[in-house]
């Protein structure tokens, strides 16, 4: 059971930095608050109680997002269903719904924030690998005499290890930047124990742009979760397809090269042969999806 | 508690009231407004009784603090329909019989209700992916979702509005859809399970639990739980009289609390009862327990073991119940068989996760009768086994069982009644004790789990000429159900195959495991698990088709069971039949074909599961993952 004695809704960046940098020790941040409830439960941290909580869901400053220079901006308080919903997001963001779609319920990610999510640092968190592939930057605010002033990191830089970031006491995630990839396809590959509303074993979040004549890899970028304790990007896959021709055999070849990133600390032969199977399921759906480009395998082909 | 005062609008109803700043929605909506159709099935966001609406969007209310929703619209299942009417959403989850136990029910409704205002044309699979967050246990959800698909058809006007009707008899009600009579009060949430059950003037109940498996209890120190403001009394085995403590199905070795020892992890040691449930929880802190752990017995084979610590002293071979049966002689069937297959199977123990967590409530009326208000599955027994601990006359104990969210069998043991009755006979105040999802786990009784070793011969046409059947059975630290179970295991174990020579020994045996106890099949899947899966390795070393071996072996009209009853009825035949036509069987040994066969395909068969059924692109669907 989780008790406290306060719980404040500051509605504005200012005064969220202001009570934050005052909350008393043991105080907590909130978001979305999906993953304090149940965590404040027999079997895990049990009864808690919490001298204050500073909930920065109705931040203004936090809200929507906004696109420049081929980045987009995404306020902390932007949850998993807008990657469903909101046409810019899926637009710009083409690994997200895919993402999105694996990650818990659509009543829990009506709540549930992307900033939330990277802020637990979880080593099996759905959004850092989709994050990482989006080379992801994430703003930190805090007050310094008086003043607003952020930080950035990206988010394997932002993420020390399994539930620990660089964020210091006072600072607030305020907003994460995305590269915005019209264009590409995307997709995302998770196994868990069951389909709904679980916590991944392994997943890979894939973005995949082929050239206008559906044979030549313009770009790929693939991320790993749920391996080791930050989210892998997997770069020497990425550089051995980027300007191949698009080929079953070229996917295979590149996906054995993966399983070497795999650091998890159980199941690893599991692991290793399940990211295998990711990179080369997650780059031939991330084909699919391609919307503007009919893709064409090299060896379909010529057969 | 620290206040916190809140504003939002309920059911289109304008609340302005002071709550305690830790509650979520959920007990804002349950606790402080009396919205009991929403549920608590786990408090974790996981199983979705709580659904509501918050500004239009579903959330799970149990992972809100009820400060987000200040400001906010809420809407709860008593908010969809006017009083005394159901919406369409409601009427078709009535008329195709979508609730049985009723427990998710309204949350199911919820969310069912989301998923047609989010997409009134959502097909199928989409559906059962906008209800990918609400679980049941009850229905296998065909029911739920024939009842969307007709609420989309009436609300998009494909169908009429009478398709929601009851349909008329015709010449039989046999095949005819009858409507369940309480099927509206559950679909309205209006419907009352233990835990929305309110008394003036009554105390919450929290249990001190067993941290170990095997110990002693040297001493319980209370006085500080009991000293604290709020705190009305807290009891222990002292308050229940020794000469008659003792429940349980079949043997009543279990005492209402740990009595001397604790037996398994997740006993109930003592229990504490107090104004509100914080206070409760606060002061089962404050309650020292000083244990001397004993070695303890994990494994039924290592528990029967010489030597082995003895879980209650008046079983020292730790045998709950040993049911044999014998038919014919095994050693001429085996000397007569031209094939002998041996193998172990084994089951895990396996949770009911019932969505209604164990609740109850007890007071004394005014004539002294003792009454307890829960969802037991054998109120009689529970009475009567009251009644003779206590020390009252049976017209002095009163059981009423409240409606059961769910039960497989999890909710026949007695596990907390006896606690709230000597409450409440302590303190003439009504008490109530709700279980956590976790306590519900950790406390109830599970599946047994089950080692059979299994020795079978055959003649090289198929006919089984003896079984010897061997089955320990986990009975963990309590009796509970567990000689049912056994004798049932015992009595089905050869499956529905006339062996003219068996040898059936099925023992349940006590370790400091959680208890077993009933569930679904009562021991039957465990030994059917065995038999079949026997059947089907025969009939690959006879080379045989699967179905070809069990109508050689079936049971027939004349038949001699195991236990020797001559059958004057017969039907697995015509289940064989029926089974091979609807799963389009191809005939041949189950394991020569491979990737080759056509059967596992087609119309009726389930694609492998996957998400994003609402991604319009076309590119990703079930379909063509498959092909």
């Amino acid at each position: 059971m989780l008790t406290c004695d306060t719980y404040h809704l500051p509605t504005t960046l200012r005064s969220a930095l202001e009570l934050w940098s005052k909350a008393p020790e043991g105080s907590r941040l909130v978001s979305g608050a999906t993953d304090i409830l149940p965590w404040a439960r027999e079997g895990r941290a049990g009864d808690v109680h919490i001298p204050s909580f500073v909930d920065v869901t109705r931040v203004a400053e936090f809200e929507g997002h906004s696109v420049a220079h081929g980045r987009i901006r995404l306020g902390a308080n932007v949850v998993y269903q807008d990657f469903l919903t909101d046409g810019v997001l899926k637009h710009l963001l083409p690994c997200m719904p895919y993402c999105a779609i694996w990650f818990a319920d659509d009543q829990i990610r009506e709540q549930a924030t992307l900033a939330g999510n990277l802020a637990n640092a979880s080593p099996v968190a759905d959004g850092t690998p989709a994050v990482a592939a989006l080379n992801g930057v994430v703003e930190l605010a805090r007050l310094e005499n008086g003043e607003i002033k952020t930080r950035n990191f990206t988010v394997s830089d932002f993420i020390l290890g399994p539930g620990r970031t660089v964020l210091q006491s006072g600072e607030i995630i305020s907003s994460v930047s995305l590269d915005a990839l019209a264009g590409y396809g995307g997709s995302f590959q998770k196994v868990g124990q069951r389909r709904s509303l679980v916590i991944s074993i392994a997943c890979c979040a894939a973005l995949v742009k082929a050239d206008s004549t559906g044979r030549v890899f313009d770009d790929v970028r693939l991320a790993l979760g749920g391996v080791g304790p930050r989210p892998i990007r997997l770069n020497a896959v990425e550089s051995r397809l980027r300007g191949e021709k698009i080929s079953r055999r070229t996917i295979n070849s590149a996906a054995q090269l993966a399983a070497d990133e795999v650091a998890s600390r159980s199941r690893q032969e599991y692991r290793r042969s399940v990211v295998i199977g990711f990179v080369k399921a997650g780059i031939e759906e991330a084909l699919e999806n391609q919307s503007d480009v009919d893709v064409k395998f090299e060896e379909l082909e010529n057969a | 508690m620290p206040k916190l005062k809140i504003d939002l609008e309920v059911n289109n109803r304008k609340i302005s009231k002071e709550t305690d700043a830790h509650k979520r929605l959920l007990d804002f909506l349950r606790d402080d407004l009396n919205l009991t159709g929403t549920k608590e099935g786990c408090g974790a966001g996981e199983c979705g009784t709580c659904s509501v609406f918050v500004d239009g969007k579903l959330v799970k209310s149990c992972l809100m603090p009820v400060a987000k929703a200040s400001g906010a619209k809420i809407e709860t299942i008593e908010g969809l329909a006017d009083p005394g009417s159901l919406t369409p959403m409601q009427k078709a989850f009535h008329k195709t019989g979508a609730s049985q136990c009723g427990y998710c029910i309204p949350g199911m409704v919820m969310a069912a209700t989301s998923a047609l205002r989010e997409n009134p044309k959502a097909d199928i699979e989409e559906i059962k992916e906008r209800l990918g967050g609400n679980i049941c246990r009850c229905t296998g959800y065909t029911k739920i979702f024939e009842a969307v698909e007709l609420a989309k058809a009436v609300i998009a006007g494909d169908m009429p509005e009478e398709a929601l009707n009851e349909e008329e008899v015709g010449k039989s009600y046999i095949g005819h859809n009858v409507r369940r009579l309480d099927a509206p009060s559950k679909v309205s949430g209006r419907l009352r399970y233990a835990a929305d059950m309110k008394m003036h003037d009554m105390l919450q109940m929290q249990v001190l639990r067993s941290p170990h498996p095997h110990a002693k209890i040297v001493s319980i120190d209370t006085s500080e739980a009991e000293a604290m403001d709020g705190v009305v009394c807290v009891i222990t085995s002292d308050d229940v009289p020794e000469q008659t403590d003792g429940f349980g199905v079949f043997v009543h070795d279990q005492p209402i609390m740990a009595r001397g020892k604790v037996r398994h992890v997740g006993e109930a040691v003592a229990a504490v009862a107090a104004e509100d449930l914080v206070i409760a929880r606060k002061a089962l802190s404050k309650i020292k327990v000083v244990y001397e752990e004993l070695p303890g017995v994990y494994d039924p084979e290592d528990a029967m073991k010489k030597g082995a610590a003895v879980v209650h002293d008046y079983a020292p071979d730790n045998i709950v119940k040993h049911i044999p049966v014998r038919k014919g002689d095994v050693d001429t069937g085996f000397a007569n068989a031209d094939l002998i297959l041996e193998d172990e199977f084994s089951t895990q123990q396996v949770e009911h996760a019932y969505l209604e967590p164990e609740a109850g409530i007890a007071y004394v009326d005014a004539d002294d009768v003792v009454v307890v208000i829960s969802p037991s599955q054998n109120i009689t027994h529970h009475r009567h086994m009251l009644s003779h601990i206590l020390g009252l006359p049976i017209n002095k104990v009163r059981f009423i069982m409240s409606p059961v969210g769910g039960g497989f069998g999890g909710k026949e043991d007695m596990i907390y009644q006896g606690m709230l009755a000597v409450v409440a006979m302590k303190t003439h105040r009504p008490v109530q004790l709700n279980f956590t999802r976790e306590e519900s786990i950790i406390a109830s009784a599970k599946r047994h789990p089950s080692r059979t070793h299994y020795k079978m011969g055959l003649k090289w046409n198929g006919e089984i000429t003896a079984i010897q059947f061997s089955m320990i059975s986990d009975g963990g630290a309590y009796g509970m159900s567990s000689e049912g179970v056994m004798r049932k295991a015992a009595i089905l174990s050869c499956g529905p195959y006339e062996v003219h020579n068996l040898s059936v020994d099925t023992t349940a045996v006590y370790t400091n495991n959680t208890p077993s106890g009933a569930f679904r099949t009562f021991g039957g899947m465990q030994a059917q698990f065995a038999t079949e899966s026997m059947m089907d390795m025969a009939a690959e070393a006879l080379g045989m088709d699967p179905f070809e071996i069990r109508r050689i072996n079936m049971m027939k009209i004349g038949s001699k069971t195991h236990t020797q009853h001559k059958l004057t009825a017969a039907s697995l035949d015509r289940c064989l039949d029926a089974a091979e036509t609807e799963s389009r069987w191809e005939k041949g040994t189950p394991n020569v074909r491979g990737d080759k066969r056509s059967d596992l395909g087609g119309d009726d068969t389930r694609a492998p599961c996957t998400l994003g059924a609402r991604f319009t692109n076309g590119k990703n669907t079930n379909e063509e993952r498959v092909a």
